[in-house]
């Protein structure tokens, strides 16, 4: 579920925009340390919830209307450079900030412990978590689908000049697309601050995700993004199962098998 | 001899009095693999971020050879050239069918399945803890464990490597891949296999990243895991950019900044990758074209000034 | 042209001066009469954590002395290996060659300091390091490496044979083990001592170093219904595996075992419920009896407020060893300081130490605990009780280390 979230930022941010955006996972990392920080500083977990993904999508905010603008026209190797370089000084501000030792963050009281499922004996916080970015998940898709603004953004995506021929402010656009993937990216990391603790590296992985996420469900195609995003998790759990050490590797695998095959992902249009 | 080659020599002769020879030999080294790898990105346009898959590769290869074998760092060498070029086919094949951002990440994956192999055959590449005891045989009679005799081998390399990718570029088959780069529809309608040049490119710049990886072994003894992974593939690419990809010589002086930040700077500060961030959002926005096309504005302004 | 070549000669002429200034470290050297001591500490990558640790205990140890040492004055240097075998070989080059540095102590990593030790071999310079790798003093000994931590049989003997003697009915176990060598060769012993128990081990699952997301780990061991789980890992993977298998309800019905612990700063991490029927073995505990563990543990704490735990530990008693040999060899050339390390007897505060000159392993004391439940806590860091420590060396027959090889 998580993985779709990532996915989906992702896939908003590189379809609007076009954007190879290497910055995502740090995004992801903010979020999961500006959680810690609101907690400890209002010693609400679900003020810090609601906050800590504000924070990042005001960053997003930030970094999109001070650089990111201008490199619409420029490669992808520039741009991939940038938010590369963006990536690094994040999370070594992360180290700054809150210092490079790894935190652990629990869960609210009331969803520590665990539900006994019969088949299996599952944590409470991840059943929230999978509920919740679900919701999320469903909540962007409604947006997207349903909302003037959502209709904006998938042209967007299909045809940029006709957007703004039809005299909407692309820029605008780009900027709350963005801001918007940031939102998810920051979301993303916060949930996942008490699964698996915080380290200022924790965005590197999850960007490797996001990306194969987004190339399988094919670049701008965002319920594709949510379904490759949860086959993904599927796929990786199954494998888990009978060759524990494979399981980030079949990721990429799979990634390489299905841009092989169908170049424009599973379910791309292109 | 045209001046550029000038400078190139006299750096040569003087850098190991500046740094110690085992930093710059690396940096020769590393100049290797951009120059590799900026036959793709800079004259052909691919930007493949899976560079290291080539490096790493040929460094296992060659390394295991040394180690178990031990043969001589002439045929270290080449073993590095051809696992790189082989890798590279491989790879490449699959890879230049696609284009734009579906290229650049079918190369960062297949770089990826790459290092996994790598982690997981711990008999042969020692997984996360590398490969260490490569050594560097004498050969007729040269110890190449004294660190100033293998620097004379890496630069005499790397003149080599030079000489060569200057060739290319300048060869029809340069301005072919130039061609590929500025309008790959019409390259292709004027009659060129544009898939099978760009699959030459990426078997040349193989081979390149090749024989630097071997070069690399040796350097340190080593083989590490890093040698595969993807941050090795960032490192290169971001290095040439700074450098700038506009030029032959572009990625060379990449190497030497991209070095220089991470030897010098990181016993100073821990943090100094924000500086590297840093200078990456500064080059995209105010120095495109790297240090190169920076000099270059740089005279240009000078010579207004003057006149 | 000629402009070509005017600022392709200005183009040296900077890249010289900046390399010059801006320090390429080459430029300047460690004056002659001082001791260079390199603490090869990661501040970056999986172990970023752990280097200041190290550092502080190495510091300590060497301000007890006043920073000086045969009369002569000690420069402490460090570099970042970053957790990295390429990075911490280049950087301990550097240092040995730059800095004049002839005595390295660590990395953290087990798999890194195997490359390091190779790295001291050809440099001659004497290496000290603490991990559980056996083959530092093992099938890749040299005569330059000394391995201070307990042999991963003495670790592996002390903790399965108490824990057995407490549980005598668990003989099914499931091993967690981190896939380099630390984890190799610590899991290669559990199961020998552990077959002479009669453990059947159902399953053992190698997860990547760094590793955070243990769910699909802690799912397959819980599908085996082990009546022990043994975690073979260290800090962040260890705390980021306690903590799932607690979520997922395996402890604490199930007992987990820590084998080869940081102790207090792990512990520390872990809620107090995680804590209920854990067991951990490690290389110090602050409670150690022993009056140069209480007068260290006391300043450590003075200073830093939390009790130190086995990385700090660690780097102190190693440079304390390191000092000794200086002061037994009464020289600090390498040669005689490795010969007297060789045979080297300390107290120190694990107790009674003493370094095996054919395979140049420490043979010191290990230590099993107990954690206590939250009612039994007397104190916010009472974390355990120290159940019993076992100094068994590892018997000749395992013995990788034929021939400790000359200079």
């Amino acid at each position: 579920m998580l993985y779709a979230l990532m996915g989906l930022g992702l896939s908003l941010i590189t379809g609007i925009l076009n954007i190879p955006n290497f910055a995502h996972g740090a995004l992801f990392a903010v979020g999961a340390y500006l959680l810690v920080s609101t907690v400890n500083l209002f010693g609400n977990f679900w003020v810090g919830l609601v906050l800590a993904p504000v924070g990042v999508a005001l960053l997003g905010l930030l970094i999109e209307y001070v650089g990111i603008r201008r490199l619409y026209k420029a490669g992808h190797d520039y741009q991939l450079l940038f938010t590369f370089g963006l990536s690094l000084i994040l999370a070594e501000g992360i180290i700054i900030i809150w210092g490079p030792v790894g935190i652990s963050h629990l869960p609210p009281a009331i969803l520590r412990g665990g539900v006994d499922l019969g088949f299996t004996f599952y944590p409470k916080y991840r059943l929230f978590v999978m509920v919740l970015a679900g919701l999320l998940v469903l909540a962007t898709w409604l947006f997207l689908e349903k909302t003037r603004y959502g209709a904006i953004m998938r042209a967007g995506i299909e045809n940029k000049e006709m957007v703004s021929l039809l005299g909407i402010d692309i820029h605008w656009l780009f900027t709350i697309a963005f801001a918007l993937g940031a939102y998810l990216a920051g979301i993303a990391g916060a949930l996942t601050a008490p699964i698996r603790g915080l380290s200022p590296g924790m965005g590197v992985d999850m960007l490797g995700i996001a990306f194969v996420v987004v190339a399988l469900g094919g670049l701008g195609n965002l319920l594709g993004a949510i379904a490759a995003g949860l086959l993904i998790g599927v796929a990786q759990a199954l494998v888990a199962a009978y060759w524990t050490e494979a399981s980030t590797a079949v990721i990429y695998a799979v990634m390489a098998l299905v841009l092989l095959v169908r170049p424009q992902g599973l379910f791309g249009i292109r | 001899m045209k001046k550029s080659t000038i400078l190139i020599l006299l750096s040569i002769v003087l850098l190991p009095f500046i740094v110690r020879p085992a930093i710059a030999s690396e940096i020769w080294i590393f100049a290797i693999f951009g120059l590799g790898l900026n036959l793709l990105l800079g004259y052909t346009g691919l930007l493949s971020f899976g560079q290291s898959t080539f490096f790493g590769s040929a460094a296992y290869v060659a390394g295991w050879l040394l180690k178990h074998y031990a043969i001589n760092v002439f045929f270290a060498l080449g073993i590095g050239v051809g696992v790189g070029a082989l890798s590279a086919l491989l790879v490449g094949y699959l890879c230049v069918q696609r284009s734009g951002l579906y290229f650049i990440m079918l190369t960062f994956a297949l770089n990826q399945l790459f290092y996994f192999s790598a982690y997981q055959w711990t008999s042969v590449t020692g997984g996360e803890d590398g490969m260490p005891g490569v050594p560097r045989p004498e050969f007729l009679g040269v110890d190449f464990k004294n660190p100033l005799n293998y620097y004379a081998f890496v630069s005499l390399v790397f003149l080599f490597f030079l000489y060569l990718m200057k060739r290319i570029v300048e060869s029809p088959l340069g301005k072919i891949l130039v061609a590929i780069r500025e309008n790959e529809v019409r390259a292709g309608a004027v009659g060129y296999n544009v898939p099978r040049f760009k699959l030459l490119a990426f078997v040349i710049g193989g081979a390149f990243s090749g024989a630097a990886g071997v070069l690399y072994a040796m350097l340190f003894g080593i083989v590490p895991l890093e040698s595969i992974s993807f941050v090795t593939s960032g490192n290169v690419v971001f290095a040439t950019l700074i450098g700038g990809s506009g030029s032959l010589y572009g990625p060379i002086i990449g190497s030497f900044v991209f070095i220089w930040l991470s030897e010098s700077v990181s016993t100073l500060w821990a943090r100094w990758p924000l500086l590297l961030g840093l200078a990456f959002v500064m080059v995209v926005m105010f120095f495109r074209g790297g240090v190169v096309e920076a000099w270059h504005r740089l005279v240009l302004k000078v010579n207004a000034f003057r006149n | 042209m000629s402009q070509l070549k005017r600022r392709d000669i200005l183009k040296v002429g900077a890249i010289g001066a900046a390399g010059a200034a801006l320090g390429f470290p080459g430029i300047i050297r460690a004056q002659p009469k001082e001791i260079v001591l390199l603490g090869l500490w990661d501040q970056t990558g999986a172990f970023a954590d752990v280097g200041p640790l190290n550092d502080r205990g190495m510091k300590m140890a060497l301000e007890e002395r006043g920073m000086k040492i045969l009369g002569k004055p000690i420069k402490y240097i460090t570099r970042d290996g970053g957790t990295q075998a390429g990075t911490s070989t280049r950087r301990t080059e550097e240092a040995v060659d730059a800095e004049g540095a002839k005595f390295v102590i660590g990395p953290w990593s087990s798999g890194v300091a195997l490359a390091v030790s190779e790295v001291a071999k050809r440099k001659k310079v004497v290496h000290l390091f603490s991990g559980g790798t056996e083959d530092i003093s093992g099938s890749r000994c040299h005569r330059y490496s000394f391995q201070w931590a307990a042999s991963p049989y003495t670790a592996a003997k002390t903790v399965v044979d108490n824990f057995m003697k407490a549980n005598p009915k668990a003989k099914r176990w499931h091993l967690l083990v981190a896939d380099y060598a630390f984890g190799w060769s610590l899991e290669k012993y559990i199961k020998e001592v552990g077959k002479a128990h009669g453990i059947e081990f159902v399953g053992a699952d190698r997860h990547p170093l760094g590793e955070r997301e243990f769910s699909n780990y802690v799912q397959k061991a819980a599908a085996n219904r082990p009546d022990v789980v043994v975690m073979i890992n260290f800090g962040g993977d260890a705390v980021a595996g306690a903590r799932e298998i607690f979520n997922f309800g395996l402890t604490p019905k199930v007992p987990l075992i820590m084998s080869w612990s940081s102790g207090v700063e792990e512990l520390v991490q872990l809620a107090p419920e995680i804590r209920d029927n854990l067991w951990v073995g490690t290389n110090f505990y602050y409670t150690a009896d022993t009056p140069a563990a209480k007068t260290f543990v006391k300043n450590y704490q003075a200073q830093y407020k939390l009790p130190p735990g086995y990385a700090p530990s660690a780097a102190y008693s190693m440079t304390r060893m390191l000092l000794a040999g200086f002061d037994k060899a009464k020289s600090d050339d390498v040669q005689a300081v490795v010969k007297a390390l060789e045979g080297l007897e300390m107290n120190d505060i694990v107790g009674p130490m003493k370094v095996d000159g054919t395979t140049h392993q420490t043979l010191r004391p290990y230590f099993f605990l107990r954690c206590k439940p939250k009612s039994a806590m007397k104190h916010e860091l009472d974390f355990a009780d120290v159940v019993a420590t076992g100094n068994a060396p590892l018997p000749k027959e395992y013995a990788a280390c034929k021939d400790i090889g000359s200079f």
